[in-house]
């Protein structure tokens, strides 16, 4: 075993398979965990474990992606249908912080994906500059994410926005960005803290509100799941931005 | 209908679009979201009358610091100037934000909009563009905005007026 960490079944082997999510990976082991297929080679983000696998077609490294550190990984694993992130695809990530969960979406979609990763704090923003250095799929933007308009010399149409900014006004940010980014048809992933909308409402009350305001701006909410036990009082809310109108046959 | 053109701000550099005639946006608006998801029905809504390229990563970020706080660049006032036809004729040049359009108009003397069919002709030829350039690829697209990405950002960390919560190093 490597310096007795224990752990992931130091030692043992461990299966790693397929997730029913493109580009997301189980690993099987003493205990099964989320892991991503690692970008960078050799290196941890954020001090998570990797785990080596090796086939016939050689070693290929994986990095445990923890869902109590990123609201993505815990919508994951509570069972939401899609999250919209193949392989390939663009994403538009708002609220960006250190670049956690963002460099498992760069894993997640791959060298012929890109993640545009906005945000505003100085401070993450250093450290998430130095996750994109070792990661050329990521677009690190230091930015307002109330302000697209600054930094639309830097993003191209995308498949997805994800947003994580904890703000009132998030459904706002989100229908603003996808008016200047969100291919028609693409999808979008929020997740919600009731507490940073309103910390006197009911969790409930404040994810029913923040739907009705995605429906006034042509965004159709198509699921919603709880971030249970993971987080308390959040919930992620995914759906489609300009829907293809119905053909009637 | 006075002639529209269309501005479009890319990492790679300025175009210059030439919207299609018509008669009112109330019927143009349809035709222009549908036919944004397709390359060789949009081709047909605008057409690139001019590309100016920045030259060097210095000139990009120059020219996007501008951008962003709508300010006129040099480069952007001589592009206009050059492509924009003379005489004015009404012509009315579409541009992505309020702050830019109205420095533009001070500047260049140019009418200027941001408003109607111009947010959503600008959402087909971000999806387009390096298709509506000649020699211009998605990957080399994507590789000028990484590139000026990290420029833009790496100089707002370090220097910054009014924001409060950068680190002492």
């Amino acid at each position: 075993a490597r310096g007795g960490r224990g752990g992931m079944g130091a030692g043992k082997k461990v299966v790693v398979e397929p997730h029913r999510h493109a580009g997301v990976f189980i690993a099987r082991g003493k205990e099964d965990a989320l892991v991503t297929k690692n970008m960078a080679v050799g290196e941890s983000v954020y001090g998570e474990k990797r785990i080596a696998v090796e086939d016939e077609a050689g070693k290929i490294e994986y990095r445990v992606w923890n869902p109590f550190r990123s609201k993505l990984a815990a919508a994951i694993l509570g069972g939401v249908d899609k999250i919209h992130m193949p392989p390939g695809c663009k994403v538009l990530y708002l609220g960006a912080a250190s670049g956690t969960t963002v460099s498992h979406v760069s894993d997640v979609v791959g060298p012929e994906g890109m993640v545009y990763a906005v945000e505003f704090s100085h401070r993450s923003g250093r450290d998430l500059l130095n996750v994109a250095k070792k990661r050329t799929n990521i677009v690190p933007i230091i930015e307002d994410a109330r302000h697209p308009h600054k930094y639309r010399m830097l993003v191209p149409m995308v498949d997805c926005v994800f947003a994580d900014v904890a703000q009132p006004d998030q459904a706002r940010i989100v229908a603003l960005n996808s008016q200047y980014f969100l291919k028609n048809g693409g999808h979008f992933v929020i997740s919600i803290k009731a507490n940073c909308i309103d910390s006197t409402a009911e969790a409930e009350a404040v994810f029913a509100g923040e739907v009705k305001k995605m429906q006034a701006e042509k965004m159709k909410p198509q699921e919603q799941v709880t971030l249970e036990p993971y987080e308390r009082d959040h919930a992620v809310v995914v759906g489609i931005y300009r829907p293809p109108p119905k053909k009637t046959e | 209908m006075a002639p529209h053109f269309v501005l479009f701000e890319h990492a790679a550099g300025y175009g210059l679009f030439r919207l299609q005639e018509f008669e009112e946006i109330a019927t143009f608006l349809p035709q222009v979201e549908e036919s944004v998801t397709d390359v060789s029905k949009f081709s047909q809504v605008v057409n690139l009358i001019g590309f100016f390229p920045f030259k060097t990563a210095g000139d990009a970020l120059a020219n996007i610091n501008s951008v962003s706080e709508g300010i006129v660049h040099d480069d952007l006032k001589l592009f206009l100037e050059t492509n924009m036809p003379k005489g004015g004729k009404g012509a009315v040049l579409g541009v992505s934000d309020s702050k830019l359009s109205a420095s533009i108009n001070d500047a260049c003397g140019i009418k200027c909009s941001h408003i109607g069919v111009i947010p959503e002709v600008i959402r087909g030829i971000r999806q387009h563009f390096p298709k509506l350039v000649k020699g211009f690829s998605a990957l080399s697209s994507d590789k000028s905005q990484l590139g000026l990405s990290h420029s833009y950002s790496r100089a707002k960390v370090k220097f910054n007026v009014n924001k409060s919560d950068n680190m002492i190093i």
